[in-house]
């Protein structure tokens, strides 16, 4: 498809979007981190499912991505960065009520400085950590 | 339950009592696990696969533990570090993040 300039004055996204936040939104949640309303809709992502600027997001899903099968609900926080065999950088997110993991894809938009801070978290421990940063 | 088992990845037989009395489920020589705890509804999992160390989590208290993904059915799971557990897989999985970054770190340079 060739390439094609947005025309002056014409946005991409369309400006009657509603940013509803309550339960059911399709458009935009709430964060249960920071409260932020964020819009489903992320660079690089099909489905946001997290807070791009705190990373929390909610317990909903049962044990396939997307199927809103669990009664939970609870804030998931991020508790550890993995790596992808291609590089790509992906969040392990906790509940805080249950307990359960999820790994999710880094967005385009999250927090670089949020995500930062979780990939040098081992190696802020004095003993192990700062042996492996010797090592990079 | 059995006082030892042996790892499903490497073979190595292993002492399941860690030092500090704690019960090893995973390989202190190459951090595999064995996928039969249900980490999503609790009790037992008739999954049996293997589990494969994924990434270093850090405790409240500072400890490490190390995020397991069954390389079968994908579930994750979170278990302790061992005092004994090899050091240097730990340490290649708390830096691969850094060392591989996604973006360009220098941005940081000037925080
Ligand atoms: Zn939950
Ligand atoms: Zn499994």
């Amino acid at each position: 498809m060739p390439r094609r300039r947005t025309p002056p004055g014409r946005t991409q996204r369309r400006k009657d979007v509603r940013h509803r936040t309550g339960a059911g939104s399709g458009d935009a949640f709430r964060c249960v981190g920071c409260r932020l309303g964020v819009p489903v809709v992320a660079p690089g992502t099909a489905h946001r499912n997290h807070c791009p600027s705190c990373l929390a997001s909610r317990h909903v899903d049962g044990r396939v991505p997307g199927d809103r099968a669990s009664p939970c609900g609870g804030r998931m926080v991020a508790v550890s960065l993995s790596t992808r065999p291609d590089g790509e950088w992906q969040l392990v997110h906790q509940c805080t009520a249950c307990g359960v993991l999820k790994l999710n894809r880094v967005a385009g938009d999250d927090n670089a400085l949020a995500l930062v801070r979780l990939a040098v978290r081992p190696l802020a421990d004095r003993g192990l950590g700062r042996r492996a940063l010797r090592e990079l | 339950m059995s006082d030892t088992f042996t790892c499903v990845r490497c073979g190595l037989v292993v002492v399941t009592l860690a030092p500090g009395d704690a019960r090893r489920n995973h390989c202190p020589s190459c951090l595999s696990s064995r996928h039969t705890i249900d980490h999503v509804d609790g009790g037992p999992s008739d999954c049996e696969g293997r589990m494969a160390p994924l990434s270093i989590a850090v405790q409240r208290d500072g400890s490490w533990s190390l995020v397991h993904r069954c390389t079968r059915c994908r579930e994750l799971a979170l278990h302790p570090t061992a005092p004994d557990d090899n050091q240097l897989i730990l340490m290649r999985l708390a830096v691969r993040p850094l060392a591989e970054p996604p973006f360009p770190l220098d941005v940081f340079s000037t925080l």
